[in-house]
This record gives structure tokens, C-alpha cells and sequence, in this order.
């Protein structure tokens, strides 16, 4: 029973060569594999009254994209503020993420994405960033790394709820918490703490995914 | 020479507090540079911090000036303000948009989200002050520099930490000043802080001496430096409590200014 994964890794490896080959790449890509910080914005109108995409703040990405929150807007978005230095918990919390994503059925998976935004202003920068996804291996279809001013990040940190200091050594003492926001940019489902049961947290991703737009 | 020192040494004092007095501007008093003293700080981190000389509102912001402020900017008027920058409660204990009704213009304004007081500040050109000015400025005694050493201060602040909130939020500017001629940083209202973010407290003094693991990263480094001092675990508490679009009927704020 060994053909099912062989196969699509087949056919991914011929899309790869025909994509190398064609004269038009960009039609030839295989659907969303643009990351979700760099897909065309969606015209939606004006955000709900509760939505983070009213944020105006500018943040980058770690493909050096700049963007506005709001670009994530349609696809629901399971977001959690980290540091890549981090000595303590920060790894469990990607690897608890990461769990998170491998429980989700293909069909939700292909609707929803991870957002991890830096608390560290001084030292993620877009390249520390990249480096992290490499070392993770985090899916570059669905996964966004952000970094932001100190300003904005103090100010999305203060609407999330996750509270946060930085110490002498430059470790950040700060809430672990997963917030899940809907492609509107609502909040609809917090997950406190490390190593809780994830069920209400995945129950709430797949109704998130079955209302999104994109 | 060595004579000569002393001299100039004082008058270049006098000079520095007549600099001092000339740079606040109305209505904000000059706290000098001085040392803070965190609550909580990481196991490595330096016991004191030096903050640097602020300018900061001798009293809380009022109804009648957050009033003025919600009719010259219109998009912070309480039907129309996003619920993302403010709850329900924002400004419910006036009777309209532009309208006080009961409450009074003198009054600290109270039921004001960290939205909507930092963009008062910045069309002010001022700013909130950061939790480390706020706990400096809010450390000198009447008399004293030292809050902690001046007994009159020390009973008046633990009288109001130790009793309910007055149902009706008392006249700003009515409190006694303290050496710098600011008022009311104890015994009227709760204030915001730009970062009030920065605290992380589940519970009260006897639990929070280390952090709960689960809840936050890096737990284990952070723990407080003073137990005894609970009107600060009380003012830490409740700033870890809150979130940005929060409203509270007895939080009301000031700003601050650089020098």
C-alpha cells in the first residue's frame, strides 16, 4: 500500500519540471502555492467592527514581502506570537502548531493558514525568519512569519491578550496562548497554555474553514 | 580648588532646578531621571533601571477634556467607535456621543479603552507613560522623594488599596500632591500604561512569586522582587488582566510627555 504517497510525490516532481520548462510558470504553479502573505488580496470591503484587519500597521514577512494584516483577510488564520531565540518554550509551541496541522483533514487544511508574528523587534529580521521556517520545515503554502515594529507588535500583542517582557539575556517571559481568528480577522477561539487538549481548538479551525470565503 | 568644587557644584544644582521647572509645561510636572525598581524582572535582569526625566499630567484626564476630544474627532464617539479599539462599556456612563448627561466635566474620565487614550495623547502630542514611569512617579512620597519611607504617604495608600471603589468616580485633581505636584496617582482611579501589556500576573502576591509554566514561556526566569509590596501586586494583577479594547468603569489615564 506504499503507490497512494508515492504518487502525488510523482506528480509533484512533474509539475516542478513542467513548471521548469514552460514558457508561462505562473500559470503552470500549482494552486496556492504562493504564501498566504503573497496571494492576490481578495475585494471584500470594509472589515467588521471586531476584525484585527482594521490594524493599519505595516509588517514583513519572512520572504521580505511588506504587507498590512488585512492581506490575510478570507482564510482563517491560526496565529500565535513567538521569538525564534527563545531558550524555553517557544520550539514546543511551534511543534504543538505543528501538531495541530498535521490533525487537520486535508480538505480543512487546504483552508486555513498558521501565522507566527516575532515579538523580538531587534533581532527577527525577514532572514532569522527564513532561516526559522527552514530549520521547521514549516510548509511555505500555509504558513506566514511576520515581524513588526515595536509599536505594533506591543499593540496586536495588547489586543490578543498575550502579555510580554523581555529580560537582561533578550528572552522574552510572555503568555503562550493560540488565538484562532476567522477569515473576517475576528477572534472566534483562544487555546491557553502548552500541552492542553486541542480538540475545542481543532472543532473550532474546521467550522472557521467551512465559513471562509477563500 | 578643591573649595571652589562645592560652590559650583551647587549653583550648577540651582541652575539644573530652575531648567527643570521652566521645562514642564502647564498642567504636567517634571519627574526627574531617576531609578526603577522592577516588581517582576527576570533572574539576570538588573535590580534597577534607570528611567529617564519625563513630563507627566499632574492629574488624571477629565469627562470635559475627553468631551472636547470625542467632538473635535469624531471616529472616537462611542456609537461610532470599531469594537475592536473599544468594548460595550466605552464612555456607556455618559447619556450620548457628545454628551456627559450625569457625569461630571471635572470628573476622570473613566470606561476608556488603550485605543482611544493613546490617540488622545498623540493629538495632544503627548503619549502614555510607559508602567516604569507611571510606578516612579507613583513611588514619591508627599514629603519624601521615597514614598516608602514617608508613613503619612504609606497609610493613604494602603487606605485606598483596601477599600471598594466609590460607586461615583471622585473630581480629578483633588488628591494631595506628592513632591513633584502630581495628584491622584493613588486613591481615584486605576490609569493605562503604553505597555500595561508587559506584566504578567495570574493571581495575587502568594502565587504569583513564580509564574505558572503553563501559561507563559519562560516562567521560571521571571519572579518578583518585593513581596511585601501589595498595592503593587495589585496595580501589576490588574494590568496583566486587561487587553486593549477594554473598558472599566474605574481605569481612567494621564499622559506623558519627553522633556
Amino acid at each position: 500500500m506504499r503507490p497512494p504517497i508515492a504518487l502525488p510525490r510523482l506528480a509533484l516532481t512533474a509539475c516542478a519540471v513542467l513548471a521548469a520548462f514552460a514558457s508561462e510558470p505562473e500559470s503552470l504553479k500549482p494552486a496556492g502555492e504562493e504564501p498566504p502573505c503573497c496571494r492576490e488580496p481578495l475585494e471584500l470591503g470594509k472589515p467588521t467592527d471586531k476584525s484585527l484587519y482594521l490594524l493599519d500597521s505595516t509588517w514583513t514577512s519572512d520572504v521580505g514581502r511588506r504587507i498590512k494584516l488585512g492581506a490575510l483577510r478570507g482564510r482563517p488564520q491560526i496565529m500565535s506570537m513567538f521569538f525564534t531565540h527563545c531558550e524555553y518554550d517557544s520550539p514546543n509551541r511551534v511543534r504543538e502548531l505543528k501538531a495541530i496541522e498535521g490533525k487537520l483533514a486535508p480538505e480543512v487544511l487546504g483552508k486555513v493558514d498558521f501565522l507566527l508574528v516575532s515579538m523580538d523587534v531587534k533581532r527577527d529580521t525577514p532572514a532569522e525568519l527564513a532561516k526559522f521556517r527552514a530549520n521547521r520545515v514549516l510548509p511555505r503554502e500555509r504558513w506566514t512569519l511576520l515581524r513588526g515594529g515595536d509599536d505594533d507588535v506591543r499593540e496586536l500583542a495588547a489586543l490578543l491578550g498575550v502579555n510580554f517582557m523581555e529580560d537582561a539575556r533578550g528572552q522574552f517571559a510572555h503568555s503562550n496562548l493560540i488565538t484562532l481568528v476567522n477569515g473576517e480577522g475576528e477572534i472566534v477561539f483562544q487555546h491557553a497554555g502548552l500541552s492542553q487538549d486541542p480538540t475545542l481548538l481543532i472543532a473550532a479551525i474546521e467550522k472557521a474553514a467551512h465559513e471562509a470565503k477563500r | 580648588m578643591r573649595r571652589a568644587f562645592p560652590i559650583i557644584a551647587s549653583i550648577l544644582a540651582l541652575v539644573a532646578v530652575r531648567g527643570v521647572g521652566r521645562a514642564a509645561e502647564p498642567g504636567m510636572a517634571e519627574i526627574p531621571a531617576t531609578i526603577y525598581r522592577p516588581l517582576f524582572r527576570g533572574e539576570k535582569d538588573a535590580k534597577e533601571v534607570p528611567v529617564a526625566a519625563f513630563q507627566l499630567d499632574v492629574r488624571p484626564v477629565t469627562n470635559g477634556e475627553f468631551l472636547t476630544f470625542v467632538r473635535q474627532h469624531p471616529n472616537w464617539q462611542r456609537s461610532r467607535v470599531p469594537r475592536l479599539f473599544a468594548d460595550e462599556g466605552y464612555l456607556t456612563h455618559w447619556a450620548g456621543d457628545a454628551d456627559l448627561g450625569n457625569a461630571r466635566a471635572e470628573q476622570a474620565v473613566t470606561n476608556v479603552s488603550w485605543f482611544a487614550v493613546k490617540a488622545y495623547a498623540a493629538t495632544h502630542g503627548k503619549r502614555l507613560p510607559t508602567t516604569a514611569e507611571w510606578e516612579v512617579a507613583a513611588a514619591a512620597g508627599f514629603t519624601l522623594g521615597e514614598g516608602k519611607q514617608d508613613p503619612e504617604f504609606q497609610q493613604a495608600i494602603a487606605r485606598w488599596y483596601g477599600t471598594p471603589s466609590p460607586l461615583v468616580v471622585p473630581d480629578a485633581g483633588g488628591g494631595r500632591e506628592n513632591i513633584f505636584g502630581v495628584r491622584d496617582l493613588h486613591g481615584l482611579v486605576w490609569e493605562w500604561t503604553s505597555d500595561f501589556n508587559s506584566a504578567m500576573v495570574t493571581g495575587d502576591a502568594r502565587g504569583d512569586t513564580g509564574l505558572e509554566r503553563q501559561l507563559f514561556c519562560g516562567a521560571g526566569s521571571v519572579g518578583a522582587s518585593d513581596r511585601e509590596n501589595y498595592p503593587a501586586f495589585m496595580r501589576f494583577g490588574f494590568r496583566s488582566s486587561l487587553r486593549a479594547g477594554y473598558t472599566v468603569p474605574n481605569l481612567g489615564f494621564r499622559c506623558a510627555k519627553n522633556p
